[in-house]
């Protein structure tokens, strides 16, 4: 007896530390999603039912009577299907282009494809107008007036807009594909388009509906995009802003973002069923693909890329071209009298984004890796409803966010109300905006992880604690760090949720662009703004710079 | 280490006492335009140095939605240059207070609220934004009024302010109704409706893309157009015969503030000779009886005397009817 009992006690130490870990990971990004997304939004139902001084479905019955509600959701769900299918068939190009293809100056398609992510949103807007509007370079070019403004302008913006997300989360799956497969393929003599087909394509099959659901979702809540290029084409979006901020009728606005939920919760659904039929996870011992040269395959993908690229400096290079011209499109004449910017704060905004946004990051990507390090190890029905959950913050627009933020943390009701008006309350309305990417990005990764290289480690007598820090982190390294860099990226430019929550004394510089352009000062808002790109490019140089010396100190480390 | 100690604790009472002398602070929300607050807030912060002004700056619009939001504990002591429509929305009102400022009496009872819950001596008029540089390439006839707006030739020339989202939409929209009357009113609005090319969201978009020749007709503000010909762009500032639609910019005092005294005072301090004077640097339009506008509005193209060219508006009547004018509109005219 006494035997038995002293040889299990550390194993089943072992297995409760393990447990307790689980729960932990688990645990705590799920109280910051119930804190900091459901309960928000709770809270937005609650307006959305509510009718004088009590409740009922009166608002929501006026909503689905309207003409106009049904011509935006029809707007909205072709608009947001049009863009997906657009922005998967091309991310999934310019992702194939770099992880599976052999060409020089790869490089440069991949600072390229982030350009629309650290650009403000005034930056694209301006740049499509600039160069497509009616009087714009395009059009004087060819002596022809195209009229950009409606479907065509806006599926190209929100394109542009969801491209990056879509290469981000297919390249998180098409990175870690086994050589080996590969190998074995060319061996047997399969052609390379069965390859693509029998290998590659199922293979991405989770990465490339990850990227659709995500594309649909940010398309149909965007409200930016619509509103300057969109014309009359009038989507759910904009619905929601001219019920609240047009006629301050917020409970109005709660219905339709409260609606807007359903769509996503729909595809994901699909997602999910679709997903079922796919077995998880990959063989032990991957061997990381190491494309070689192929002219037939590898001459188009880069010229496909390099067009897209070339699209993508286009829009956002003539906006930091103009900001250097006296006055568009009238006074072509060169000058810097835009950069003196003393309006709306000036500069003073600029370091405090950083601050915010390397918090929104760094806080950001360590939740999603324990979310998804935790989730591997719970039943397959406890962890479904929390992977739904993680994944729907993507569906909530930003406006209604931020306002939701505002019912919830300026009410002195619960102890939350310390973070009202703090830097803190703006970095994690920053990472629960875009909660849902960073999330699906990293699932997306953990799904190529091998479940025996954890089975192997845990037999090793390695806890959840050293399999995470050991086999897991570094395996899925390349996602953490675009996790890192996207949610630092869009924290530095976003605006639609902090418009709301910024004080006399604490504004981010997405706000100061939207100051500068109310004030009518377009040209000193993109000059702004190209400041803004160049902190983020300077920053995220920096960041990659420092991350490559790390990497030669351990590799370093690890020969000696 | 006696004398230390004793150090210490003076300091930290004087620094205390400090604190307490500097703890008057008072948060203003506000819609008028970056350039003047700065002005405004320089010469106010003089005026009273006790009290720290802190000024947070949001759009017509998006700082109702704020105020809203916030109504459950709301952290402005100063609504100031607030639309005058937006005010008037009952669930605002119950926001503020009744304060008659010091020299409100000489505003015209037009001008504030008879409770005395808000008043304006400022406010801002709408205008055409006419591209000359588009006009003359497309061989447009310059436009004096809506009625010229009707014109074929204009097809697709012309972007105006959705009033459901936009109060510069409301304002135009209103000001035709009211100076037209209810029937010509409407009948002139579907009369310009099929050159329209786009219902904005935004009410200085509209001349934002008329001055860099997206359109050649914005409908939308006179500041943002005195603002871009003083740029120097191709443009021209045209008020429509027959009134052009003007709003108020009121201020009120919030009746959750928790530095009444500090707040009162920067609002007697809007109504000060100080501030008049400033006013005549940067508004078009100033409702205190006797005093001219400003010279650089003059210079843009608005008359000496303003109140030729605007619109005869009942701010009161304006309010009520908004609800049913804007669902009307929609009915009518929306896309």
């Amino acid at each position: 007896m006494s035997v038995t009992q002293t040889t299990t006690t550390p194993t089943r130490r072992w297995a409760d530390a393990d447990r307790l870990l689980t729960i932990v990971c688990v645990g705590l990004p799920l109280l910051g999603l119930v804190l900091f997304f459901l309960y928000p939004m709770l809270i937005v139902f609650m307006r959305s039912v509510a009718v004088g001084d009590g409740y009922g479905l009166g608002n929501y019955s006026k909503v689905l009577g309207s003409a106009g509600f049904w011509r935006a959701t029809w707007h909205s769900l072709f608009m947001g299907s049009a863009t997906t299918a657009l922005s998967v068939f091309l991310g999934f190009i310019i992702a194939h282009g770099l992880y599976r293809c052999a060409f020089p100056g790869k490089w440069l398609i991949r600072s390229v494809i982030v350009l629309p992510l650290l650009a403000p949103s005034l930056v694209q807007a301006l740049g499509l107008i600039f160069l497509l509007g009616r009087n714009g370079v395009i059009s004087r070019a060819l002596g022809i007036e195209i009229d950009i403004y409606g479907f065509w302008g806006l599926l190209i913006a929100n394109t542009l807009y969801a491209l990056p997300q879509a290469v981000m989360i297919i390249g998180a799956a098409l990175v870690l594909l086994d050589a080996r497969t590969y190998e074995a393929a060319e061996v047997m003599g399969a052609s390379p388009t069965r390859q693509f087909r029998d290998l590659t394509l199922p293979a991405a099959r989770f990465g490339i509906l990850n990227a659709a659901f995500v594309c649909f979702t940010i398309t149909i809540t965007d409200f930016g995009n619509a509103a300057v290029i969109g014309g009359d084409y009038s989507v759910l979006a904009t619905e929601i802003y001219s019920q609240v901020v047009g006629q301050r009728n917020f409970n109005m606005g709660a219905v339709v973002g409260i609606m807007l939920l359903l769509p996503t919760v729909v595809s994901y659904a699909i997602e999910r069923q679709a997903m079922k039929r796919q077995e998880t996870g990959q063989q032990v011992g991957q061997v990381r693909f190491q494309p070689a040269f192929t002219p037939a395959r590898d001459l188009p993908m880069a010229l496909l890329s390099l067009l897209i690229c070339a699209g993508i400096v286009a829009v956002i290079g003539i906006v930091v071209y103009a900001s250097f011209v006296t006055l568009w499109p009238y006074n072509m004449a060169l000058s810097v009298k835009h950069y003196d910017i003393t309006l709306a704060g000036g500069y003073s905004s600029l370091w405090m984004t950083i601050v915010i946004s390397l918090m929104a990051a760094a806080g950001g990507t360590l939740a999603v890796f324990l979310l998804a390090l935790g989730l591997r190890r719970l039943p397959r029905a406890v962890a479904q409803p929390i992977q739904i959950l993680a994944a729907m913050p993507a569906a909530v627009p930003g406006m209604v966010l931020g306002l939701a933020y505002i019912l919830t943390f300026n009410s002195t009701a619960t102890p939350l109300y310390l973070l009202y008006g703090t830097a803190a309350l703006i970095a994690i309305v920053n990472f629960y905006h875009y909660h849902t990417q960073a999330f699906l990005t990293l699932m997306t990764g953990f799904r190529q992880l091998p479940r025996a290289f954890e089975e192997a480690a845990g037999c090793l007598g390695a806890g959840l604690a050293r399999t995470a820090v050991d086999i897991v982190a570094p395996f899925v390294a390349p996602m953490l760090i675009s996790v890192f860099f996207f949610l630092f990226m869009r924290s530095m430019v976003t605006l639609s949720a902090v418009v709301f929550l910024t004080t006399p004394h604490l504004s981010v510089a997405a706000v100061t662009i939207m100051r500068l352009d109310d004030a009518g000062l377009t040209s000193q808002a993109a000059a702004f703004s190209t400041c803004v790109m160049a902190v983020v490019c300077l920053a995220l140089l920096g960041m990659k710079a420092t991350l490559a010396m790390m990497g030669r100190r351990n590799r370093m480390n690890g020969a000696s | 280490m006696k004398t230390w100690t004793k150090f210490t604790a003076v300091s930290l009472a004087a620094l205390g006492v400090a604190a307490m002398a500097s703890a008057d602070e008072i948060t203003v929300y506000t819609a008028l335009e970056e350039e003047e607050i700065g002005a405004y807030i320089e010469a106010a912060q003089q005026a009273m140095p006790d009290t720290e002004i802190n000024v947070l700056r949001l759009s017509t619009g998006k700082l109702g939605a704020r105020l809203l939001a916030e109504a459950g504990n709301p952290q402005a002591d100063v609504i100031w240059g607030w639309a005058v429509s937006a005010m008037m929305d009952p669930q605002i009102l119950e926001m503020v207070e009744p304060y008659e400022a010091k020299g409100v009496e000489v505003l015209p009872a037009k001008f504030r609220d008879e409770d005395g819950k808000w008043f304006a001596p400022i406010g801002y008029m709408g205008a055409f934004c006419v591209n000359t540089a588009r006009l003359e390439e497309k061989g447009l006839p310059m436009p004096a009024s809506w009625k010229d707006l009707e014109d074929p030739a204009f097809k697709d020339e012309i972007l105006m302010p959705d009033p459901n989202s936009s109060g510069t939409g409301y304002l135009h929209v209103n000001a035709v109704l009211q100076s037209m009357g209810e029937e010509a009113g409407w009948a002139q609005l579907a009369a310009v409706d099929p050159n329209m090319a786009q219902y904005t969201s935004s009410g200085s978009k509209p001349c934002k893309s008329a001055r860099v020749g997206e359109y050649t007709v914005g409908i939308s503000l006179a500041f943002t157009a005195m603002q871009s010909i003083e740029e120097g762009y191709p443009l021209a500032m045209v008020f429509p015969e027959g009134g052009v639609g003007y709003e108020l910019e009121a201020s009120a005092l919030m009746a959750s503030s928790d530095d009444k005294e500090g707040a009162k005072a920067f609002l007697d301090w809007t109504m000060s000779e100080e501030a008049i004077q400033l006013y005549q640097q940067y508004k078009a339009l100033i409702t205190v009886p006797g005093v001219d506008a400003s010279a650089a509005a003059e210079a843009a193209g608005l008359p000496a005397d303003i109140s030729t060219v605007l619109a005869d508006i009942d701010f009161v009547e304006a309010a009520e009817n908004q609800t049913a004018v804007k669902e009307a509109w929609k009915e009518k005219f929306g896309r």
